[in-house]
């Protein structure tokens, strides 16, 4: 039998994860609106809005941008990332908390500000927003923290008896990395890039400031999408996104058992 | 010399891409705030510290320093006294549920912030659930302001920023040991002296590095404040995105950016500062 008091706290905290669901619950829900506007109740369901979606060339652009920028900046902030977290914990020595906070600098500091840093940055160079140096480089910097934060976990329980086991056995220096620590680091490697592949996906304030023509990613293509519609089309584009997301990090969790380390 | 130099190859790719895209480029903002205004140019030659004074001068940006310290203080607190019940019960419980609860407690960090915001106008706005429902349930005649005001941009904030508040505690009391609370109990405290003299004081460190983590993010904020505070209510960080990009006063715009994060800065010291003592005399 529960106290009473126990059952309060629980009451409690489930108060709190459905606020923490309520703004993502009702934009699936408008999805599903099969009227012209934004209204609640629902004035009847349908996948009416999601055809709309589905037709609609622009976002889909911006989807492609999304994954592309997403899958360039994973790329290389899950190898630049990996290899500065095994440097971190197998050869830092003194230096290994200077490095974990230079590396997890691009989490501390304001985004807004490491943006507008990098906005001058290029304009200062004479390139501007016109390639994509800038944005790449902002989605670099944001999604490396994730990439070191996970590998540097899964590394701590390394052993390095393992490593000289193998050098002992005549390994070299690359098959000793490739055949023995890759392995068993794989989960924080494929986590951490996970991560990252999710966090340059939703990114908005980077990518907002550091965008060229042609070049909006989703969250940008659905805030500009918002200023002027109000449609449930903007609300069937946010559920796919989400929907996509939950998949991506649901499949791995049960394919890899994954845990998402953060802190 | 070849073994030293090798696994310095490693760093080299990290600290390459931290020197080119954060650290020159932070250093040419601080450059930047000391450049003369431009006229139709984003700034002119010669140096000034004139992009300072003017910012401490004009009593209007000094309010809304002091309303972005606020809404951060505020949403601190929020998020401190919501998410410390759910960091207890995600680091004591146990069962088929926890792994759900704490996949809730990260939804808001995988789910990108131009969709939650849209997610709160829905909910808030004068059309909005919340008030929709209010008002046909004869609670309240007229719609209440949720939108478009502090109180929005709080409530938005501290949803996003719950999950930093909540991680850091929870890891905190799982290093507590469960005995250390039974000891309590077996001399003759009762429940919540136990919880109030052995739990909370062995958690602060916890609620220190959750404190400061969302103050400083709440603070810098872009995107919740713009999107929820609309055009009537600005915080700091969004006057400076507006005097970069909009007005195109690079120097005025780098200068306020600069005090926001120095202020912010000393805020957290100082904060860090008063709770070390608070440990130390709790010993």
């Amino acid at each position: 039998m529960k106290s009473l008091r126990a059952m309060i706290f629980g009451a409690y905290c489930w108060v709190v994860y459905a606020f923490l669901l309520a703004p993502i619950f009702v934009v699936v829900l408008a999805s599903f609106n099969s009227g012209a506007f934004l209204t609640f109740p629902p004035q009847g369901l349908s996948l009416r809005w999601y055809y709309v979606f589905f037709d609609n060339e622009v976002f889909w652009r911006a989807i492609r941008t999304s994954l592309w920028v997403a899958a360039v900046a994973t790329v290389i902030s899950g190898a630049v990332g990996t290899s500065a977290a095994i440097f971190q914990v197998r050869f830092a020595g003194r230096g290994k908390e200077a490095v974990r906070i230079a590396m997890l600098a691009p989490l501390l500091l304001p985004e807004v500000l490491t943006a507008i840093a990098l906005l001058f940055f290029v304009y200062g160079l004479g390139i501007g927003t016109k390639g994509m140096v800038g944005l790449l480089a902002g989605h670099v910097l944001v999604t490396l923290p994730f990439v070191f934060m996970n590998v540097a976990a899964s590394l701590e329980s390394f052993e390095p008896d393992w490593d000289l086991a193998a050098r002992s056995l005549g390994a070299g220096r690359w098959a000793r990395f490739r055949r023995v620590m890759l392995p068993m680091i794989k989960p924080g490697v494929i986590g951490g890039c996970l991560f990252a592949f999710i966090i340059s996906f939703d990114t908005f304030t980077m990518s907002f400031l550091l965008k060229s023509v042609g070049t909006a990613t989703l969250p940008i293509q659905l805030y500009d999408y918002l200023r002027t519609n109000f449609t449930p089309e903007a609300a069937a584009v946010s559920s796919f996104s989400v929907i996509l997301t939950l998949v991506v990090v649901v499949v791995s969790e049960k394919l890899l058992g994954l845990k998402i380390r953060r802190f | 010399m070849t073994r030293r130099a090798g696994p310095l190859l490693l760093i080299l790719p990290a600290a390459l891409v931290l020197t080119v895209f954060l650290l020159i480029p932070y250093f040419n903002i601080v450059l930047m705030s000391m450049r003369m205004p431009g006229n139709g140019v984003p700034y002119a030659s010669g140096w000034t510290l004139g992009n300072f004074a003017k910012f401490f001068a004009d009593p209007f940006y000094l309010e809304q320093l002091g309303n972005t310290l606020w809404i951060g203080a505020v949403t601190t607190l929020a998020c401190l006294l919501i998410g410390y019940p759910v960091a207890l019960q995600l680091a004591r419980g146990a069962g088929a549920l926890r792994g759900l609860r704490y996949g809730i407690v990260l939804t808001p960090l995988l789910v990108g912030i131009v969709i939650r915001s849209y997610g709160w106008t829905i909910l808030l706005g004068n059309n909005g659930v919340l008030n929709r429902s209010l008002v046909g349930w004869g609670l309240i005649e007229a719609p209440l302001p949720l939108m478009y005001n502090g109180l929005g941009i709080i409530i938005a904030l501290t949803h996003v920023l719950l999950p930093f508040m909540i991680l850091p505690i929870m890891g905190a009391i799982q290093g507590i040991d469960p005995a250390l609370e039974l000891a309590a109990r077996s001399l003759g405290a009762g429940r919540n002296t136990a919880f109030r003299r052995v739990v909370v004081p062995l958690s602060l460190p916890g609620i220190q590095a959750g404190c400061i983590l969302v103050f400083v993010l709440a603070i810098s904020a872009y995107v919740t404040p713009a999107l929820i505070g609309g055009l009537r209510v600005k915080t700091a960080a969004v006057s400076v995105v507006d005097a970069l990009i909009d007005s195109f006063q690079w120097p005025f715009g780098s200068a306020m950016a600069l005090i926001l994060a120095v202020i912010g800065g000393l805020v957290v010291v100082g904060f860090a500062r008063l709770t070390r003592m608070k440990w130390v005399r709790a010993r």
